[in-house]
């Protein structure tokens, strides 16, 4: 892992060729007040520096430095002017002759002019720093930890005046450096002021208490966020973690666990801060799901309680994956075919976290192009990977980011650019059209062609008939429809009287039969010479038919006599009865007739 | 290789493992279909009955239905039923999965789960070479060679083909799905071998019972990845296509038979039943005279092949040539040949030449084979007979002479109960199937009843071979079913024709005809009905259940999850050595190489007695006795199953008993006597008057460690063992040569971790 952090300078290094720096003898630290807060496994210090510029020409950076041995822990950095909060640039160098330690530059919003003085605020946040002493602790034991670093503030430039307060977890202090003046409050420690030190001034500063904070720390993650055009972001991370705190000494006993609370430095349980937009949260590890997590939906977030399998005493691992969708709309933006995702690099993991080692792959659609990485911090960048999945065909670009030693701070955005062609998202449902299509394509041609050798002879004719039934059917319904044409056409003749016209509608309609009732005997015939069944139905329909067109026939006759007036109203109207009974009666038959063929 | 399922006891520990008194909207969903599916395969069958007989009207709606030529219908129906069935038999089997999640279930699965990530990610060759040195510490096992490799090589299929079309699915979930998907696959085969049985409605009916009946549901449910979710696919296979060969004496259907027997051996050690109840079909046809060219071709083809092919599973090795459980088949192969021959003299020969040769070459042939098989048994060439096929004789032989196959639930006796929870209706349906089969014999039909009657034979042996029962239950049940149906339908007034009937004459010989058979339709409905009811509670109710993950509902009507034995195999997995040794009971091995991926001594592909027998003896002897064997078998966690907390009946106290005898039925372990671990009055009691063997060795003490300052229940003394029901006899005992290494939430799972040997000086 250091040689990674070295790597990792060293790419900086030759990233940033101007950052070299030498060390202005004309500042003077005027007043350093440092706060060193050990109640959780991290040591946070915040450090309010007043620097003079003693010289006559403006100063526009000062430097801040490392002590060579905490250089690895180092895990963030930050500074910002006192008067108008605002964020200050940092960033690494190196100074000639001072190889063996670590310098930041910070550089200033204006230029400080000669004899003027400014106040900057310097955060810095160290892992693993605090080390467990005793290393091993049996189960019920309260946790010890020892802080060992530098009583003064470590500065290239000299230090007129400057007081450290630590600030413990508790009262519960074995015992501390008493350089003095030093005086112990609750939970505060304070040393100084100390008067005129000059540049890197050291001195040994030693703090043991106890500490039973988690000491929780992610040993290394993968953070995979696969984008989709259509609408979803899903984003899952591995993470293993370890307690490295003091390790557990002898047996562990559920019993007293459960009975008497005790195992104070054990962690049971953590939550874990979510976007609030996140949907589907799933809390799994390699043998299935882990039942037991509660999720809590809030305002700002989605809050999800962790309880890992079991509880993580000191020394004990535990590794589980942890998934959600988020909606795209809330982190990728376009205009035409360029796109933007604006999502953070690492996302809380639980309060005062540490991530020893991180990578982050960022899984974009097929077709991606023109990838821009723009970031707030230095992470390496390893060759882009191919990744395949659902349907792909050239398979998805993927964005490959490595960082070591994160904290919460590193809880910030990226921003990754890139253009795509709206057209390609119908690539992969066209490619599923066209499968099905050619699928039934194949069936179609299979089903319908004939591939068989030899004829079967039986099969054909079976087909044949049923072709020949279809036309006698459709001409059949056609029949049907000139039943209803004769009654219309004999109503209108019963209003109209007009002989003439009736004549030749009548004519027309019977024409139209004729040639229905033939083309049905032809296909008698053929259906004869199959040999099926179904011609007799069919001769039998054709019996049923001549028997409505006689009654059709007779009900044209007694329309004619009473137009004539050849009969009487109330004998007409038994003779129509009569033979509507009977039309009735034959179409019932034939309608049936013709369902069953 | 069994697994000890205890999956009755967690039926009746109802106030551990009630699940599902509340069904959530997606089982209620889920549990509809298959009720609805009788009704629907009624109403099709219905209809599809009313088109044959030419009668229908179309008053349904459905003219677009009829308009199609029947043919068209014929083909639209049959598919739209078994598609829903095959849709149906997939999921109802995913109670489990939509309860819980996509997770393995019981022990065997695990192995199987464990070999088949092997195999796609190492590939074959690998997968075929490994030697498995995470098992049966110090031994290791060849898996390769002794394993049935046809579900893992058709999974790691199914994961390949997916992965190459970039579906990119684990192998984790086509494991948890390959069972429902192949008894889909297994409700349409039963279709076509109920229809070359009888007919096409038949096939349906036989399908659609089988894609829901609970006999085979409990093997195949998702999650129970196991080889016989995909054998009963295979073993039907083979027999349709063997009803097909003998059908049509073609080689072409006899290759394919034995091509599905080929996959039927490297699935599952079942296929012994297979390969003697073809052999005996063929029997039983010759001794009715229906031996014909067909069988013989038939039955060569399949033999010969299918043999060879066999021979191909390194498992199987050169058994089916020289076990005596291969030996019927050959034996008849030979006799297909003489009777071939026989019958070929006949036709050459006058009936008195016939007859002298017939019987001089019956003797010689008789004592020549005899003698043979006499010689090859004594030279060891035929393997002796295997304690599993004696036990399928006499049910009593494993149980007096070996307690590791007795030791096993599931090769216990089956009971009627289990009967009727396993089949409901069947059982009833099936002398109804059988009686149509014999009205009408067909060489098919022969076949059917052969492997009805024996398979019934087995299953009442071992619970276990309900498996092979169930099938052919649903088949002789379908038949029946729709013989009944069929002839009962024609006997229903169609009220769309009554003029023309009016016009018959009635027939008075049959007395109110419409009613009775209106009468059967519904009861033969309703049963249809109660059957659907039945089969899906029994699925929801009693083989859903992951056992890897319990559940239990607290006083508020919440679900409880115990989840233990997880915690305890990740905590293993992930905060002891890489290298360490776990010694537990032999039936949590293939879950701790599984999920814990920890070396164990002994797991449950019980291939070596005397290592188990060791185990068994370190968990029976007192802590100094057991520190020996354990420094001898390098182990360095010893994990227990302890329900006394919770009341998870089948914990390793239950199952002590079996340790004691399997560990006392070896030489080395002769000092173990089980008398010794019964009060005077012959009792198995953890309480105060237990024998005091009991309350020292070390078993007891691991299981009650520290659990004799515990309440468990109000009202009880602590100590209270809520499986036994008593107050724990010896309660205040420390260890000596072990130390607490974890214990699980529910104390479902306690681990302790071996001490080293003292510093001398000390």
């Amino acid at each position: 892992m250091k040689s990674l952090i070295v790597l990792c300078l060293l790419l900086q290094l030759t990233f940033c060729k101007t950052n070299t720096d030498t060390i202005d003898k004309n500042i003077v630290n005027a007043k350093i007040d440092r706060k060193i807060d050990i109640s959780s496994h991290l040591v946070k210090t915040s450090t309010s520096v007043t620097l003079e510029n003693k010289g006559t020409s403006p100063v526009r950076s000062f430097l801040f430095s490392v002590e060579p041995l905490l250089k690895n822990s180092i895990a963030f950095i930050g500074a910002s002017s006192k008067d108008d909060k605002e964020k200050l640039d940092v960033s690494l160098t190196t100074v000639a002759g001072h190889s063996d330690k670590t310098f930041y530059r910070v550089t200033l919003r204006s230029a400080l002019d000669g004899g003027k003085t400014t106040v900057v605020e310097l955060e810095a946040i160290f892992s693993h720093i605090l080390r467990p002493y005793p290393s091993e602790i049996a189960q019920a034991e309260k946790q010890l930890v020892v802080l060992e670093a530098n009583l003064y503030f470590y500065s290239p430039y000299p230090t007129t005046s400057q007081t450290t307060t630590v600030v413990t977890t508790s009262s519960n202090v074995e015992s501390y450096t008493k350089t003095k003046p030093v005086s112990q409050s609750d939970t505060s420690i304070i040393y100084g002021p100390y008067e005129d030190k000059s540049a890197f001034a050291e001195a040994p500063l030693k703090v043991h208490e106890e500490n039973n904070s988690p000491f929780l720390t992610v040993t290394s993650m993968e953070r995979v966020v696969e984008v989709s055009h259509w609408g979803n972001i899903a984003v899952e991370e591995h993470i293993d973690m370890t307690h490295t705190g003091a390790s557990l000494k002898g047996s562990f006993s559920r019993f007293d666990y459960q009975r008497q609370q005790d195992g104070l430095a054990s962690i049971k349980t953590f939550k874990t801060s979510l976007p609030a937009s996140a949907r589907d949260v799933y809390y799994r590890d390699e043998i299935g799901n882990i039942s037991t997590s509660h999720m809590r939906e809030m305002d700002e977030s989605v809050e999800v309680e962790l309880r890992p399998r079991f509880p993580l005493f000191g020394g004990w691992k535990t590794r589980y994956f942890l998934g959600y969708n988020v909606p795209s709309y809330e982190y990728l933006f376009f205009k035409d075919e360029h796109y933007a995702l604006k999502m953070r690099f690492i996302d809380h993991i639980y309060d005062d976290m540490v991530v020893d080692k991180m990578q982050l792959r960022i899984i974009l659609p097929e077709g991606v192009k023109n990838i821009e990485l723009k970031i707030p911090f230095e992470v390496e960048r390893q060759g882009d990977q191919v990744h395949y999945t659902y349907l792909d065909t050239l398979g998805r670009p993927v964005v490959v980011l490595n960082k070591n030693n994160l904290v919460e701070q590193h809880i910030q955005d990226f921003e990754l650019h890139y253009t795509f062609q709206r057209l390609l998202l119908l690539q992969e449902p066209l490619l599923v059209v066209g499968a099905f299509y050619l699928l039934f394509l194949v069936v179609i041609i299979y089903v319908r062609l004939d591939f068989a050798i030899t004829k079967d002879e039986a099969k054909e004719s079976r087909m044949r008939v049923a072709g020949f039934i279809d036309e006698v059917q459709n001409a059949h319904d056609r029949r049907s429809a000139l039943y209803q044409s004769y009654d219309d056409a004999i109503n209108k003749f019963k209003s109209s009287k007009d002989a003439a016209a009736f004549s030749a509608g009548r004519k027309k309609i019977d024409a139209d039969y004729k040639q229905l009732t033939q083309q049905i005997q032809n296909i008698q015939a053929q259906l004869k010479t199959e040999g099926a069944e179904a011609s007799e139905k069919v001769a039998e329909l054709q019996r049923l038919d001549s028997l409505y067109k006689e009654q059709v026939g007779l009900a044209i006759m007694a329309a004619e006599k009473l137009v004539a007036g050849k009969m009487g109203r109330q004998q007409y109207l038994d003779a129509e009865a009569a033979t509507t009974s009977k039309c009735d009666d034959t179409y019932k038959k034939m309608e049936s007739l013709r369902a069953t063929l | 290789m069994g697994s000890r399922l205890d999956r009755y006891s967690s039926i009746q520990s109802t106030s551990y493992c009630n699940i599902g008194d509340e069904f959530s909207d997606r089982e209620i969903l889920l549990s509809i279909v298959p009720v609805a599916l009788p009704q629907f395969i009624f109403i099709l069958q219905d209809i599809s009955f009313g088109l044959s007989m030419r009668k229908s009207q179309g008053t349904w709606g459905l003219q677009w239905l009829l308009r199609m030529s029947s043919d068209k219908q014929d083909t639209l129906l049959k598919m739209v039923i078994l598609s829903v069935a095959a849709t149906l038999a997939f999921s109802t089997r995913l109670f489990s999965v939509l309860r819980f999640e996509s997770v393995i279930h019981e022990f065997d699965p695990y192995f199987n789960y464990r070999t088949t990530r092997f195999l796609a990610e190492e590939g074959f060759y690998n997968f075929h070479n490994w030697f498995d040195d995470r098992a049966w510490y110090p031994l290791g096992r060849i898996i390769g060679g002794t394993i049935y490799p046809g579900l893992m090589v058709t999974s790691a299929f199914i994961y390949h083909v997916m992965n190459y079309f970039h579906l990119t699915i684990d192998v984790r979930n086509v494991c948890v799905f390959l069972a429902p998907l192949f008894s889909s696959f297994t409700t349409i085969v039963t279709f076509y071998f109920t229809r070359e049985l009888k007919d096409a409605s038949a096939g349906l009916v036989a399908a659609a019972m089988l894609s829901i009946v609970p006999g085979y549901i409990s093997r195949s449910v998702a999650g129970s990845y196991d080889n016989e979710g995909i054998a009963i696919f295979c073993m039907l296979l083979t027999y349709t296509l063997w009803i097909k060969a003998v059908k049509t004496g073609s080689i072409f259907w006899g290759s394919l038979c034995s091509l599905a027997y080929f996959y039927m051996v490297s699935s599952w050690g079942g296929y012994v039943f297979l390969i003697n109840l073809i052999p005996l079909h063929v029997l039983m046809l010759m001794f009715t005279g229906r031996f014909s060219h067909r069988i013989y071709v038939a039955y060569s083809t399949v033999y010969c092949l299918g043999t060879i092919l066999s021979m191909q599973i390194s498992f199987v090795g050169f058994q089916p040539v020289q076990s005596s459980e291969h030996m019927a088949a050959l034996g008849v192969f030979g006799l297909c040949q003489i009777h071939a021959f026989v019958d070929y003299l006949r036709s050459k020969m006058s009936s008195d030449h016939f007859n002298t040769l017939f019987r001089s070459l019956v003797l010689l042939v008789g004592s020549i084979a005899f003698g043979a098989a006499a010689v090859a048994t004594a030279l060891g060439k035929i393997a002796p007979w295997t304690g599993r096929f004696y036990s399928l004789l006499d049910p009593s032989y494993a149980k007096n002479n070996i307690p590791i196959i007795a030791s096993v639930s599931e090769h216990q006796p089956t009971t009627w109960s289990s009967f009727y929870f396993d089949l409901q209706l069947l059982m009833f349906l099936f002398p109804v199937g059988l009686y149509y089969c014999f009205s009408k014999l067909t060489d098919a039909n022969i076949f059917i009843i052969m492997y009805g009657v024996t398979s019934i034979y087995f299953a009442g042996v071992m619970v276990r071979l309900m498996l092979v029962l169930a099938p052919v239950m649903c088949v002789l049940g379908g038949i029946g079913m729709s013989a009944v149906l069929t002839t009962y339908m024609k006997n229903l007034d169609n009220p769309l024709k009554k003029e023309k009937k009016s016009s018959k004459k009635i027939e008075s010989n049959y007395p109110l005809k419409n009613e009775i058979a209106t009468c059967v339709v519904i009861m033969m409905t309703a049963f249809l009905l109660f059957y659907t009811y039945h089969c899906t509670w029994v699925t929801s109710e009693a083989y859903s259940s992951p056992s890897i993950v319990l559940s239990a509902r607290g006083g508020d009507g919440s679900r409880i999850i115990f989840d233990d034995f997880r915690e305890a195999y990740y905590w293993l997995r992930h905060n002891t050595p890489e290298d360490a040794k776990v010694m537990s009971w032999w039936d949590y091995g293939y879950q701790i190489t599984a999920m814990a991926n920890r070396t164990i001594l002994v797991d449950n592909n019980t291939w070596n007695n005397t290592h188990i027998s060791r185990v068994g003896q370190a968990m029976a002897s007192p802590e100094e006795k057991a520190y020996e064997i354990m420094r001898e078998l390098d182990v360095g966690y010893v994990l227990v199953i302890f329900g006394g907390l919770t009341g998870y009946s089948s914990d390793d106290i239950n199952k002590f008993l079996w340790m004691v005898r399997i560990g006392g039925s070896t030489d080395r372990g002769s000092h173990i006597k089980e008398w010794d671990y019964y009060t005077p009055q012959g009792e198995f009691r953890v309480d105060k008057d237990g024998s005091p063997v009991l309350l020292n060795c070390l078993m007891y003490k691991m299981c009650y460690y520290r659990f004799g300052s515990v309440y468990t229940e109000g009202g009880k003394p602590t100590g209270y063992d809520r499986v036994r029901n008593t107050e724990i006899g010896n309660k205040d005992f420390e260890l000596d040569v072990l130390e607490e290494a974890y214990t699980t939430e529910h104390w479902l799972v306690r681990i302790y971790k071996v001490k080293d040997l003292d510093n001398r000086g000390a």
